[in-house]
């Protein structure tokens, strides 16, 4: 099932479901590459409350989209990482260097503004 | 729901479909939130393994009872080329950043118990316990 | 009639008048046996040490009886008590002293981990000597000397189950007292400002409570959206590298929802088993103390606390 991908001023915002394929997950990786470039955004929100499981595939993923965003100009924030989920990628040795973080949305918009301020209008 | 349960994998579809089971499985024993993640998770991580490495393989679920404490197993069983070097390949491959790695070592931690068996040409099964605390 | 109680009381204040009149009603003493009690009260009141003494050595004879047995003062009490309790028992007048009495020593035996089992034993054998007595009292009437010692131990059964009530009541407490205690200790988030959490851990930090911890750390953060955790660990005696570890992944995992964590109360002890141990704690800010980690998080959160100014 395809990732939806909103997009709101020069945010765009990837809501992930629980049921979420490796595939899915590729796509939405080259989904969002595609769209940062033609909407020129800023920003990149990745929704992940609804994500039961973040196993190495998701985080390496994650880290790839996030490096991709970088590229095209864009800062990704992965939000909505739930505690149980927190625990396991921990314990699991994964790692999610390189991708901000945020509790859920409405601090994933704060983070980008914060960084958005200091790099001043483009 | 049975107590034994079959999950062909050989789409990554299937690797949701297991970790899903694995969850309704852990819970039907007794494990509480946290544990039911991690499970989940590890049950991600050797489903997956299956589809990178084999053309297809199975997991087995089931519940498992041993000195009056509950739990769970969970055995991976593909016909792939199998692991030359299991030692090497359960070394922690990601602390040093490599994007490829076997996320066995990771399942490993993330279960009580562990077996591993491999045979170059022949197919690797994996066996993974976890007990209610 | 009195009402029927769930809870059982563990304050001697909680017997109403009414629930004694029940108790002496299922037990049913009536004037008959008041009676009785008068006629032999001299028996027993004659004979007091020698019922006394059955009891404890009953006692004496078991281990599981040494929490009691074992500790002389204890003891001196425990037989002052019996003493009085056995002139109460013929003395004919069970109101509110009379239980006050069997309650005080229902918690003594019980805070001496006497078990009900073992009472019950020894209370027999107090009976069993208060019976022989009254029994050679009626040498030719063997059943009035029945009917009589039957009377008094309608008395004795009333006491058993106000001694024995008020052993579960003192045990209910403890486990309560117990179950408080550690349900503080589990978990003591404090909110303290928008966004920050204070999270103070005290008493011994293992690796069954390290995990719960992590637990309520993470889904405090996420209640109360918090981005900063101070976690002063300055009532933590010593850490282990299980434990270390365990606050490591932590404050990891905090992180992952976005919440800076800063450790405080590291001590001089702590410090140097860590360094023993070759944990890194490098990646986690650690400061002195509370007030130290207080500051940190304020200036992480852009808080700035101004002095008020001084009145000249």
């Amino acid at each position: 099932m395809p990732v939806p991908i909103l997009k709101q001023g020069e945010v765009l915002i990837a809501s992930i479901q629980a049921a979420l394929t490796d595939h899915d997950l590729l796509q939405l990786k080259d989904e969002l590459a595609d769209k940062i470039g033609r909407f020129r955004s800023r920003g990149v929100i990745i929704d992940v409350t609804a994500l039961d499981v973040m196993d190495s595939f998701a985080t390496r993923t994650l880290r790839g989209i996030a490096a991709t965003a970088r590229l095209r100009g864009a800062q990704a924030v992965v939000v909505g990482i739930q505690p149980d989920v927190a625990i396991a990628i921990v314990q699991l040795g994964l790692t999610l260097q390189g991708v901000a973080t945020a509790l859920d949305l409405e601090e994933g918009f704060e983070m980008l503004r914060r960084s958005m301020v200091k790099d001043g209008p483009q | 729901m049975t107590e034994q349960m079959r999950v062909a994998v050989s789409r990554d579809a299937d690797i949701v479909t297991a970790r899903q089971l694995g969850r309704e499985l852990a819970t039907k024993a007794g494990f509480s939130g946290s544990d039911l993640t991690l499970i989940a998770t590890a049950i991600s991580e050797v489903a997956r393994n299956i589809i990178s490495y084999a053309d297809n393989g199975e997991i087995l679920l089931g519940l498992a009872a041993r000195d009056g404490r509950r739990g769970v197993f969970v055995v991976a069983q593909d016909d792939g080329p199998g692991i030359p070097d299991i030692d090497q390949a359960m070394l922690d491959g990601f602390s040093t950043g490599k994007s490829l790695g076997l996320g066995l070592p990771g399942a490993r931690r993330l279960m009580d118990e562990f077996e591993i068996e491999s045979e170059v040409g022949r197919g690797t099964t994996i066996t993974m316990r976890k007990w209610c605390r | 009639m009195s009402k029927s109680r769930s809870a059982l009381p563990f304050r001697m204040t909680e017997f109403a008048p009414s629930d004694i009149e029940r108790r002496l009603e299922f037990v049913n003493l009536g004037s008959k046996d008041r009676a009785r009690i008068a006629e032999i009260k001299a028996d027993v009141l004659d004979h007091l040490d020698e019922h006394v003494a059955a009891f404890f050595d009953h006692l004496t004879k078991f281990e599981e009886a040494r929490g009691l047995t074992g500790r002389p003062e204890l003891m001196e009490e425990a037989r002052r008590l019996k003493r009085e309790h056995l002139v109460a028992m013929v003395a004919g007048d069970y109101g509110r002293e009379y239980i006050d009495q069997r309650f005080r020593l229902g918690q003594m035996y019980s805070r001496a981990a006497l078990e009900v089992s073992i009472f019950m034993g020894a209370f027999h054998d107090l009976m069993t000597s208060i019976g022989r007595r009254i029994m050679g009292h009626y040498p030719t009437d063997a059943i009035a000397g029945f009917e009589h010692f039957t009377s008094l131990k309608k008395v004795a059964f009333f006491d058993i189950a106000i001694i024995v009530d008020a052993m579960m009541a003192d045990r209910e407490q403890t486990i309560r007292q117990q179950q408080d205690a550690i349900r503080e200790l589990s978990t003591p988030t404090l909110q303290v400002r928008d966004r920050l959490l204070i999270l103070p851990i005290i008493g011994l930090l293992d690796t069954q409570r390290a995990k719960q911890l992590t637990d309520s750390l993470l889904h405090a953060v996420r209640a109360h959206r918090a981005r900063v955790v101070v976690m002063d660990i300055t009532g933590v005696a010593t850490v282990d590298s299980k434990v270390a570890n365990h606050l490591i992944q932590t404050v990891e995992a905090a992180a992952l929802m976005g919440a800076a964590v800063i450790v405080t109360g590291v001590s001089a002890e702590v410090a140097q088993s860590l360094v023993t141990l070759g944990i890194d704690l490098g990646r986690i800010t650690t400061l002195g103390d509370l007030q130290g980690g207080l500051e940190e998080a304020e200036r992480i959160l852009g808080y700035v606390v101004t002095q008020a100014a001084e009145v000249a």
